[in-house]
Parts: C-alpha cells; structure tokens; sequence
C-alpha cells in the first residue's frame, strides 16, 4: 500500500461535495416549482413535490450505496451488464406495440428506462476492463473488446433511436481511453473523421479551409505519435474519404433530407418548428438580464408556452427568474461539483477508481453541456436533462446513483 | 499492467489527465458563460422588450377536407363553415380571482331569448382543461350560431382569453343518403390516438368514422399549415412571421370521384322504407364499382356535425336502437343466401357434367324428398325438372339430389371461383365481414363445441343455400360475374382522386380477385335459366322484369329461425347479353323473394335505364 493514500478519516466524507449536491438540488426544487406553478393541484400531485420525492429516494440510494465494497462493484460488472443489454433488447423487441414507448418498460407500478440503468452499468463493466488492460494505439488488438463491449448497447440505443443517449455512451468510452492509456493526441486522431465529415459537408468557405487546417494536423499527429505505417495510412486516408464522401452523400440527399439535418445542426433555421422553442429560450433567457425577474415572475410573461419548461428547458426559467447571475451561479456550482468528484482519483490507486470517477464526471458534463447549449441555441435541441435541475422521476435517479458511487469510492477506498 | 516501478509515473499521469478534464469543462463553461452575457447583457434591451410587448404564437392552419362526388360530378359530401367558442389558455390571466370573474360573466352571457349560452357543468369542465391544454384552444360552445357569435363579440373586450375560431365541419346534402357508405367524422378518440395507423394524429384533430371517410381518411385530410404570428398584450394578432419562414401554407385534401350514382342511389333509397331492416347492392360486374348501396335503418351522418349536446343526444338514438342502424347490412351481415345458391349447385353440375340441360332425376317434386330416415320437404309440388325448370320454379327436390351426386367440395370450389367463401372481396370499406362455406372440416371445427358432426344428409340443406353465410356485396358480386364470366372484379367506390384543381392523382385500376369464369356451356344454361326466372310467366322472380330490357334473375327465401318470416332475397343482372348492372336485395324477415325482394329491384333497374319518366309519361 502506497504511503501518501490519504488516511484522514474526516475525508472518508467529502462534506463539501454533498454540500454542492445539496445546493444543486434545492436549486431545482425551486425551478420546478417555479416552472410548474400555478397547477392548483393537491400537494402530493404537484411537480415540484414529486421531485422531492426523487430526490430523498435518490439520497437514500445514495446512501446505501456508500456501504458497498469496491470488490462487489467488479464482480457487479459483467452481470448487470449483461441485465442492461437484455433490457435494451426486450425494448427494441416490443417497441412499437404502444405509441412512444420504445423506451420504456412499463412495469404498471413505474416505469423502466433501459437506456439510463445501461448508462450506470456500461460504466462500471467499461471501467473493469480498462482498468485490467489499458490501450494503445502501438497495439490495436487492445481495442478489440473495449469496442466490442462499446458497439452492442450503442447501436441498440441508437436504434431506439436516442441519438443523444448513445453520444453518452460515446464520451465515457473516449475519456475511458484516455485514462486507459491514450494521449490527448490519439483522442484527437480518434475523433477527427468525425470532425472533417462536420468540417466539410456544408458550402461554406471557411469550414472548407478549416477542414484543411484539420487534414494538416492530422499529418503532423500522425508523425509525432510515430505510429506504425499501415494504421498512420488508415487515419489519414479516412479523414480525407470522409470529407469527400460527406459532401458526397450530402449532394446525393434529396432536399426534404438536407433541410431535416440542417434544422438538427441548426433549429433556428425551422422557426414552426424546434427553433419555435429555441427561439422562446432565447427570449426568455436573455430578458432575465444580469440580475433576473425574480423568483416567480418569470413563467406568467414567456415561457408558458414552452412545452417542456420544467424538464429540458429548465435553464431559461432559471436564466430569466434569476440572470446572468444565476446562471453563472449554477454554472460555478457545477464546476465545483466535478472538481471535487474528480478528486476522488488521488484518494485511491486502483485505477478502476479512476476510471470509474472520471467516467461519471463525464455522463454530469456531457449531460449539463448538451443541455444548455441546446437552451441557448449553440447545440441541436435533443431530449437530454439537466442533472438536479430537471424535472423527471428516471433521471433524477441516475444522478444520485452516481453520486452515491462516487461517494462509495471515497468511502470504501479510504478505510 | 500497473506494476510497482511504473506506479509513481502512472499516478503523476492520471493527476495531469484529472487537470485537462476539468481544464476542458473551465473552457466549455466559459464559451457558455459568453454566449449568455451576449444574450442577457449585450441583448438585453431587445430580448426583454420581445418578451414585454411582442408574443409569438404558433398557430396551425387546418387544411380544407376533401369532398366526395358521385359518378357524374355532384356533391355527396362537402364542408361548411362552423363557429366554435373557445378558451384560449395563453390569453388568460393567471390568477384565480380574475379567472373566476370571467367564469362569472360568460355564465351570464344570454342570447336576445333570454337562454344563456353557456350551462355551468360543461363551462367548469373546460376551465379546468385549460390549466393542462395551454398551447390549444378549448371549446366551450360548439357550432355556434351568428347570433351567438355577435353576443360574444360584443363583450370580447370584457373577455380576455375567450375567442371566436371559424373551423369547417362536415355536410351531408342528402342527409341518410349512403350514410353507411360515407361514414361520417368526429374528433379522434382517446383508443384511436393510443393505435399505431393513428401516428400522425393529435388530440382535437378531427378523424374519418366508418366508411369512405374512414378509409380515405388520409387523403381526405390533407396536411395541416402553420403560422408564426406576433400577438399584441391582449392577445391579437399583429403579424405573421412570413419573412423568416414563419408561414406554411396547408395543403387542401383530395377531392375523391366516387363510383356512386346519386340517381340511382336515389331510387334504391325510396324503395327501401327506413322501416324495414335490410340492404341492397348494385355493382357494374364489368369492373366492381359499385353503383348503389342501402343499409337500412339508416343514420344521419350530419348529427356528427353538431354541437356536442345534440350530438350526443342523436348518438344515443342510433347506438341503443335495436334495429342496430349503425351496421352497414350490406357488407357487414351475413345471411344464408337461400336459393340464389341453386345457382351455384346448377354451375358445379353442369362443370362437372354431372348434370346437363336434358338430365332429369329419377325422383320427380312431390312436395318431398325422403332421405334416409328423414323427409326434407319442398315449397310447392313441381313434378320431373331438368336443370331450368328446377331454377325457374326454384325446386328444392331436384337439387337435394343433385347436391347429392355433385358433393360439396365441386360445389365450394364453384362458390369460390365467383366470389363467395371466407376470403374477404376488399372492399375500400371498413366492416366487411366474411362469409362461410361449409364442408365437412369446417364444418366439425366450428360446432365442436356443440358435438354437432358432419353428415351426407346435410348436404341436402347446403345445395339450397340453407347452412352458408353471405352477404349482401358477395350476392351481387356472384350474380355479375356470373353474367359477365370475364372473371370477379374488386368491388370498390372509389372512381378517381382529384386535388383542389381537379388534376386526377389517382385513379383506381379495376382488379380481378377471382377467376369467375366457366365453361360457354355453362354459362349459356345458367344465363337461359336466370331468363326464365325472370321472363317466363311461371317464374319466381318475374317482379322483377323490365319492359324492353332482358333481366336475369334468381330469388331466394332464407329460412333462419322457426317460425318467423324468411329473408326475402332477390339478384339480378341486366341486360343479360351485355352485362351493366347486377342488384342484390335482402329484406330481412320480408317474406318470400319474388314477392318481397324482387319489386325493389324492379324499381332500381327501372331507374337505371330511364325508364322511369317513360312510365310516367
């Protein structure tokens, strides 16, 4: 055992960090209600005390978790995993029967969501394997199975479709590899396919240059990284079919197509349609100003005709209640959060602690990244929720879920 | 892979790797943190004026639903303008108090004869809707009047949040006219959004029921516009949006040409009284479309259109009546087709050869037949027949032994070759319902539960067509192309769809679903023998005649529970030479064919060559 593992016992306990989880929630506690008001229901029917009741079943979840030793959380990996794709599959399979329910299984009592508990347990298993056999790009058989264990619940979220659920499990597979083994490099050689077919399907001249300038780096990536001839080949080759075959495929796509993805990359191009919503956002959003209208005052002016105000687009009841400001509040507190979540790293060695911790980091900030941009209109609008703020029994869950793993890994690695 | 020596480095690692995640979330954060100063600093002014004075609304602009014509162009279905009341969430104010204030007022609203417009309950229903339907208007007085609407319009100052919406409802110029065939509208029901063909649709739309509007309910329907508009504080509108897309012009539904010929419709409506249960159908075998269709009892489609209190009121009329007016008899009864089925043992014989135009049986009509034990008993004393005979006079004795010596499974295959069987005809109605041919399997499946078991001597029953199940559209389709023996047409309604300009977009293409053919022999005796039916002075359907027009025919009277009267049949087709036209009528519990049944078809044929006014004249 390593000398410098901290063995402060107070620290088994980062008080600090509960105290942000707390604030955070209160915070949505009060956006709902803020979001919601005005239903003239009784207490137990309202929004806002059903968040509460998410919340309190999530803190003691939470807690319970806090009592589970690392070693059950190993050999937890591989079964749930295994749960998880049979969920998906039980989905996919009975999709269809009922309008919209091709997400959800529904048990009468609640309802299931596969692709969240699939979220927590691709975690955990992605994190097993990783942490037993880091990759490399000098030895590509390494990705083998990561990809494997990767490419089955993608796809079949994808087919759901949830586009925006798969990306997360995207983005705990890339940072998953980079506390495995890869360089920021390798990341970028990773992704950057992605980024020319990005870079280059519009007409634009500047993102036509800016393809360039990617191809470039591409090259001299490549060379710093000194990585074999064939696989150098492969990358460089893909990047530049990628940029040809996009404008390709584009050209190809009829007009009805063409206008669907871009009112994707761009909803305010579709004013009847997501960037109605994104428009009324933005309004109400950038009408809070620096301090806000106050608490309250916000939903009776614009955002009583945004549909889905107390669970995607709770950031513009936020952003026009409580501004800038506030804003800028919540976004610090966030920032806060993931600190001291991704702290828990140096308590521990085992890099399945690692991992794990900075795979959960990343499911919180893909997560409040995708969210806002959507509400401020510098990302498509898709349905993913704001931790702790949103309104939603399934979601409200997850987070606490991984709240109480994270503190389960400061607790447990520190006895 | 984490060994002891690499341990340090690979810790130095992961600390740097923590520091470049959290360095990218401090970068994302800030660009957010930008683009929010941008909008709530540098934007400010015209961000919380928009959100002051100038509201978007997104309104939906319900495309015009199409009509239905008949053969020659004149309108059977069409919209007319109806003003509906309604709450509009988004216009009214928050608070309890000003709400139960404006509660109060349109309960007090009367028209000039002192009535109110508005009853408590129903006005409490929809106050409390509109705390969960936001972005929809909701109805509080449907089908207005004018005078209704001017009252209102009147003290709109004093009722925010309440409007006037003008929507198009449905008419039916001709009332109970082809009800069944026409199908009627309504708004969408909680089961039809939940199933899946119902995908596109959403609350309030207002859906296609039963027939012609069911089934081309798409099309009918067209596609729906919408528009951007800026509302003023008191919730009118200022502009549209037209300049940044905010403008989608709807789509008018098709127009649809239907096959229906409203003369001759008509005249199958007049010679059916309300009163009696029954149905009848005419079809051009040349092609399947059908002509004429009556179900009666009938329903008027137009109280679909109304206001929710007398729509519910007519509702209840035809839901509870006995008389069960909202089947459609035609394609959805099913009945023993008695002794139109005579025909069908007649053609399997003579297919087969067992029977030929010069065969007679050794047993002569006495009134009877005995058969093993049993004595199955004819209508009437008819002596030795030969196949014409026997279907003019309609001898049960002559076919109980032909039935005998043809066996059923010539005889199915016969019925099936011309339409009759489980297979439906697809008709582009909802509700048709299958027949049923007996043999000696399924026969036993379905009465297994009953210990009934197949036997020869049922056979007797099932060579007159006592046993089977048909319906209506399955009579008429066999008879037609019985006449035609150039093969069994789909039977449709649906002649061509035109859009708003009257370009056709679609047309439908006649669709042979049944060989229906047989051998020139055959068809040259069944042809002679539905003549005799018809024409000779001894037949059984000579009510049905035509003066100048060679029809053929074959009554039947099905027997279908002891003691009561038996269904009155009648089919018929004409001119026998040159197909144009074949009719089949039941009238239920009416009594014998040729009596009953018969005369109706007479007046329809009568109506569809003209000959009509030369009577009259």
């Amino acid at each position: 055992m390593s000398t410098d593992r901290i063995q402060d016992k107070s620290l088994k306990f980062d008080w600090f960090f509960i105290a942000v989880t707390l604030t955070l929630m209160t915070f949505g506690v009060f956006l709902v209600y803020s979001a919601t008001v005005g239903e003239e229901l009784a207490v137990y029917d309202t929004h806002w005390f059903r968040q509460i009741i998410y919340f309190l079943t999530g803190i003691a979840i939470a807690v319970g978790l806090v009592f589970v030793k690392i070693d059950w959380l190993k050999r937890a990996a591989v079964p749930s995993y295994v749960i998880a794709l049979v969920l998906l599959l039980f989905v996919l399979i009975f999709a269809g029967d009922v309008k919209g329910a091709g997400r959800w299984i529904d048990l009468k009592v609640i309802k299931l969501q596969p692709s969240e508990f699939a979220k927590i347990a691709y975690l955990i298993t992605i994190s097993y394997w990783l942490s037993k056999h880091p990759v490399s790009l000098h030895k590509l058989k390494t990705f083998l199975v990561p990809l494997g264990l990767f490419i089955v619940p993608f796809l079949l979220v994808l087919k759901q479709p949830d586009l925006s659920t798969a990306l997360v499990f995207t983005a705990v597979t890339l940072v998953g590899f980079f506390f495995a083994g890869l360089t920021f490099t390798d990341l970028f050689l990773i992704v950057s396919p992605v980024l020319s077919v990005l870079f280059s399907h519009s007409q634009s001249m500047v993102l036509q240059v800016l393809w360039g300038v990617l191809i470039c780096l591409v090259v001299f990536s490549v060379l710093r990284r000194h990585l074999s001839k064939k696989l150098s080949g492969v990358i460089i080759a893909t990047n530049i079919l990628a940029g040809y075959a996009s404008s390709m495929v584009w050209n190809m796509l009829e007009p009805h197509q063409q206008k669907r993805v871009n009112t994707f990359l761009d909803p305010m191009s579709d004013p009847l349609g997501d960037g109605y919503q994104v428009l009324q956002s933005l309004t109400a959003i950038g009408s809070g100003g620096i301090g806000g209208k106050g608490f309250g005052n916000g939903s009776q002016t614009n955002l009583s005709f945004l549909p889905e105000e107390h669970t995607d687009f709770i950031f513009s009841v936020l952003g026009e209640q409580f501004g800038f400001v506030g804003c800028a509040a919540v976004l610090v507190l966030f920032t806060l959060f993931l600190w001291r979540a991704s702290s828990i790293c140096k308590t521990n060695d085992d890099p399945f602690v690692t991992l794990v911790t900075m795979g959960a980091c990343t499911i919180f900030l893909f997560h409040i990244t995708v969210n806002i941009a959507m509400t401020i209109g510098l990302m498509p609008v898709t349905g993913l929720p704001l931790p702790f703020l949103s309104y939603g029994g399934s979601f409200a869950l997850v987070c606490m879920f991984l709240v109480g793993l994270l503190m389960c890994l400061r607790y447990q690695g520190n006895k | 892979m984490y060994n002891d020596t690499s341990e340090n480095e690979a810790r130095v690692r992961r600390n740097w790797n923590v520091l470049i995640f959290l360095a990218g979330t401090v970068i994302v954060f800030t660009v957010i943190l930008f683009k929010l100063f941008s909008l709530q600093y540098l934007h400010y002014e015209e961000n919380f004026q928009r959100s002051e004075n100038n509201r978007l609304r997104r309104i939906e602009l319900i495309a015009d639903r199409g009509y239905i014509y008949d053969r020659n162009g004149k309108v059977l279905v069409r919209n007319r303008p109806s003003y509906q009341i309604a709450l509009q969430a988004l216009e009214m104010p928050r608070k309890k108090a000003a709400r139960d204030s404006i509660f109060k007022k349109l309960l007090n609203i009367r028209d000039a004869a002192g009535v109110r417009l508005f009853d408590s309950l129903s006005l409490d229903t929809a106050f409390q809707r509109i705390r969960w339907v936001r972005t929809r208007p909701v109805r509080i007085l449907e089908d207005a009047t004018m005078e209704q609407v001017a009252v209102i319009e009147e003290h709109s100052t004093e009722l925010p949040g309440v409007s006037v919406i003008i929507e198009s409802r449905r008419e039916y110029p001709y009332g109970t006219l082809a009800s069944h065939v026409l199908g009627y509208t309504s708004e969408i029901s909680e089961e039809q959004l939940k199933l899946p063909e119902y995908e596109s649709y959403s609350q309030g739309d207002r859906v296609g029921q039963k027939g012609l509007e069911q089934e081309y309910d798409k099309e009918f329907r067209g596609k729906n516009g919408l528009k951007l508009v800026e509302v003023n504080a008191s919730g009118r509108e200022v502009r549209t949006l037209t300049d940044v897309g905010g403008f989608i012009a709807p789509e008018p539904g098709l127009h649809m040409v239907s096959t229906i010929d409203l003369k001759l419709q008509k005249a199958a409506e007049a010679a059916i009284p309300d009163s009696a249960k029954g149905a009848l159908v005419a079809i051009d075998p040349r092609n399947g479309e059908i002509l004429a269709m009556v179900s009666s009892p009938r329903l008027d489609p137009n109280i679909f259109s109304l206001k929710r209190r007398e729509r519910n009121k007519g509702w209840a009329h035809v839901a509870l009546d006995s008389m069960r007016p909202l089947t459609n008899r035609a394609i959805s009864g099913v009945y023993p087709p008695a002794s139109i089925f005579k025909l069908v043992t007649s053609g399997a014989g003579l297919e087969s050869g067992i029977i030929s135009e010069t065969k007679y049986y050794p047993k002569a009509c006495t009134g009877g037949y005995q058969y093993g034990a049993r004595y199955q008993r004819c209508w009437g004393v008819h002596g030795n027949l030969n196949v014409v005979h026997a279907l003019r006079l309609s001898c049960d004795v002559y076919f109980y032994q032909a039935g005998l010596e043809i066996d059923m499974a010539r005889i199915n295959e016969f019925a099936r070759r011309f339409g009759y069987g489980e297979q439906l005809l697809g008709v582009d109605i909802p509700g048709e319902r299958a027949g049923w041919l007996p043999d000696s399997a399924s026969f036993n499946r379905r009465n297994k539960r009953l210990g009934w078991r197949w036997a020869r001597g049922l056979i007797l029953n099932l060579s007159i067509g006592q046993g089977q199940m048909v319906t209506p559209l399955q009579q008429a389709v066999f008879i037609g192309s019985l006449a035609t023996n150039k093969g069994v047409y789909r039977p449709h309604f649906m002649k061509e769809l035109q859009d708003a300009e009257g370009n056709v977009v679609r047309r439908y293409e006649p669709e042979i679903i049944r060989p229906g053919t047989m051998k020139p022999e055959t068809h040259r005796v069944l042809l002679n023998a539905m003549d005799s039916v018809v024409n000779h002075p001894g037949g059984t359907g000579k009510k049905g005649a035509v003066p100048g027009i060679r029809v053929g025919g074959k009554t039947g009277s099905g027997e279908w529970k002891k003691g009561q009267k038996t269904h009155a049949w009648f089919a018929a087709v004409a001119p026998l030479e040159d197909p144009q036209i074949a009719v089949a009528v039941i009238v239920e519990a009416g009594g014998g064919g040729g009596s009953v049944a018969a005369p109706i078809v007479h007046k329809v044929l009568m109506a569809f060559f003209g000959k009509e006014e030369e009577e009259q004249q």
